[in-house]
């Protein structure tokens, strides 16, 4: 007997797997697919996790809204003053901002108001704003925005409807390029005093007021000391936020949860399958094996590799395709549907990272899973006596 | 050289297949056993093969206690030992007649040079070497006998059991069989042949015929 790898036994291995291509191959196809979906939307929960994150860091601390009858509503500005008398506060900013829906390209734009004197925690808008000089009735408008007035023959100004009825005339003043994420593709900056008559805002209120702490720890402390100065208001701080998102993003959601029980369920349909037992054909075969004088062993070995071999294709092919699917192709379809199942309309650039936990996850449950219950059932009879089994 | 002492198999169920067996059987004999379908011909080439064990009682071949070894050797002894030919063959239709012929030098991961020599012999000898490629389910029965008694003989056994070798075949094929049978007994390999087909029992190579009878031997 020579010692080393014995190829002898992976080639009757492959020989066994074309023998039962048909059940072989629909094993493999049903498999790969089942990794192929869940590796998407792995892929694709791990790409806007990572997109949120990023977009987290530029939010402010804390960010306050009034509260009326428990709907969030506008907010005094003339709160800064009291806001930057807490200690540890190092900026209370009032922010203008909401949404323009364009009807005839049925779009909503992103209106930002903005002030050239102050700091933004936005590092991009404040490079955007260190560049450009804004007079009160001129616009900066992303790439995205340019496109959609050009179309609709807005090549210089754009006439916004106010929430009163009137109308604004704004010129554009320049375009730039728009970030590809979340709500950050539809943008347009302007003056606060004009997106303030966009949006008939009375002139002493704002969207909300951005809070800044100068001690990232002492972030939660300062938020109760908010709320204590104001009852009324609602105190959002930025970890809250990173929660809100994972909620909706990571497997508690219900869409996930759905896709991740359809897949395990399918798959473990095809394991009881597998580990019920072997069919009478499979039963005689092992009975012969033995009887020419395949140990035990050799026919474990054997089995072993077959559930290797279509496991480990099912996965690596699986990778494969969700890898092509989400980050090359932009997860069609899938991405649509989880972002409207989240409430994260718009659309955005799904980073790549290497996620090992995921490979990891998704081998540990398809790979050795699948080796033991192709292994099991075959151990069960072999270790039978071999008249035993072929009778 | 084979020795069977006071053999007893039962089956689940309660069904018994040997009752009290003695049996010597010597290096190089070619033995047959005679008797109807159930009568426990099977069941003692089994024994002998270490297939099966018995209930009670001893299998003792070359010295060895067959009947008590475990599983694992049980089966290197088979590798070593025993060339057996099954009444139905035995062999897996989807593989070719070398891939069949093969099979059980698989786990002995030989060299290629030898697999290929040993294969060619036995291809020669049994008269199959132009079904080499040819899938065993698309072989007429006589050529899947060929095929399968190349395959008891690539491990060069000193022990080659039979068992009802000629069930599926004509007269013309049987006789072929015989001469095979002939060419093995001239290599002084032990030989035991469980059949009830006539054409066993006046051959002149044939040195003893047993009768068996009810789990028993007359």
């Amino acid at each position: 007997m020579t010692k080393g790898f014995n190829f002898y036994l992976l080639e009757y291995t492959f020989k066994h797997i074309i023998r039962n291509g048909f059940k072989n191959l629909f094993l493999t196809v049903v498999m790969t697919l089942l990794v192929a979906l869940l590796a998407s939307t792995f892929f694709l929960s791990n790409a806007l996790k990572l997109e949120y994150t990023k977009k987290i860091q530029n939010t402010p601390d804390i960010i306050i809204t009034d509260t009326k009858a428990m709907r969030e509503t506008l907010i005094d500005e003339n709160l800064v003053s009291d806001l930057l008398s807490i200690n540890g506060v190092s900026l209370a900013l009032p922010r203008v901002y909401g949404a323009y829906y364009f009807s005839k390209a049925d779009t909503i734009f992103k209106v930002i108001g903005v002030d050239e004197f102050e700091t933004y925690p936005d590092k991009s808008l404040n490079a955007l704003l260190l560049k450009n000089t804004l007079d009160e009735n001129s616009m900066l408008v992303s790439k995205s925005v340019a496109k959609i007035l050009k179309e609709n023959y807005y090549d210089s100004y754009f006439n916004f409807v106010n929430a009163d009825g009137t109308l604004k005339k704004v010129i554009i003043d320049k375009t730039f390029e728009s970030k590809n994420s979340f709500r950050e593709e539809y943008l347009i900056v302007m003056p606060k005093c004009t997106a303030k008559e966009i949006f008939s805002y009375p002139s002493s209120m704002v969207t909300d007021i951005a809070v800044m702490v100068a001690n990232g720890e002492e972030i939660g402390f300062i938020a109760k000391k908010i709320e204590t100065l104001l009852p009324n208001a609602k105190v959002n701080i930025k970890e809250d936020l990173l929660v809100e998102y994972e909620n909706r993003i990571n497997f508690k959601s219900g869409f996930f949860l759905t896709i991740f029980i359809i897949s395990f369920f399918t798959y473990f349909v095809i394991i009881y399958d597998k580990i019920s037992g072997l069919s009478s054909e499979e039963k005689r075969e092992v009975g012969i094996l033995k009887a020419i004088g395949w140990r035990v062993s050799d026919i474990l070995n054997a089995k072993l590799y077959e559930g290797l071999i279509i496991s480990l294709s099912a996965y690596v092919i699986g990778i494969i395709i969700a890898f092509i699917y989400v980050y090359i192709l932009g997860a069609p379809l899938l991405k649509s549907i989880f972002l409207n199942a989240i409430s994260l309309l718009d659309d955005c650039e799904l980073l790549f990272r290497v996620d090992y936990e995921t490979l990891a996850l998704l081998f540990f449950l398809s790979v050795p899973l699948y080796i033991a219950a192709t292994i099991i059932p075959s151990w069960s009879v072999a270790t039978h006596e071999a008249d035993e089994v072929m009778r | 050289m084979i020795e069977l002492q006071s053999v007893r198999k039962e089956y689940k169920g309660g069904i018994v297949a040997l009752d009290g067996v003695d049996l010597k059987l010597l290096e190089g004999e070619l033995v047959v056993l005679r008797g109807v379908s159930g009568s426990g011909k099977s069941s003692i080439l089994s024994l002998i093969a270490g297939l099966s064990k018995p209930t009670t009682g001893e299998v003792i071949v070359d010295k060895k206690r067959i009947s008590k070894l475990a599983d694992h050797f049980s089966t290197l002894y088979r590798r070593e030992n025993i060339g057996f030919i099954f009444q139905k063959y035995n062999l897996i239709p989807t593989l070719s007649v070398q891939e069949n012929i093969l099979l059980p030098l698989v786990p002995q991961n030989l060299p290629k040079k030898e697999l290929e020599s040993r294969l060619q012999r036995e291809l020669i000898n049994f008269n199959i070497e132009s079904k080499r490629d040819v899938m065993v389910r698309n072989l007429s029965g006589g050529e899947q006998q060929r095929c399968a008694i190349a395959r008891a003989n690539i491990n060069n056994p000193k022990i080659i059991l039979a068992d009802e070798p000629t069930a599926n075949l004509d007269e013309k094929l049987s006789l072929e069989f015989i001469k095979l049978i002939k060419e093995m007994k001239s290599q002084s390999r032990t030989i035991v042949i469980a059949t009830h087909d006539p054409l066993f029992f006046d051959l002149a190579c044939v040195d003893r015929v047993i009768t068996v009878k009810n789990g028993k031997l007359l």
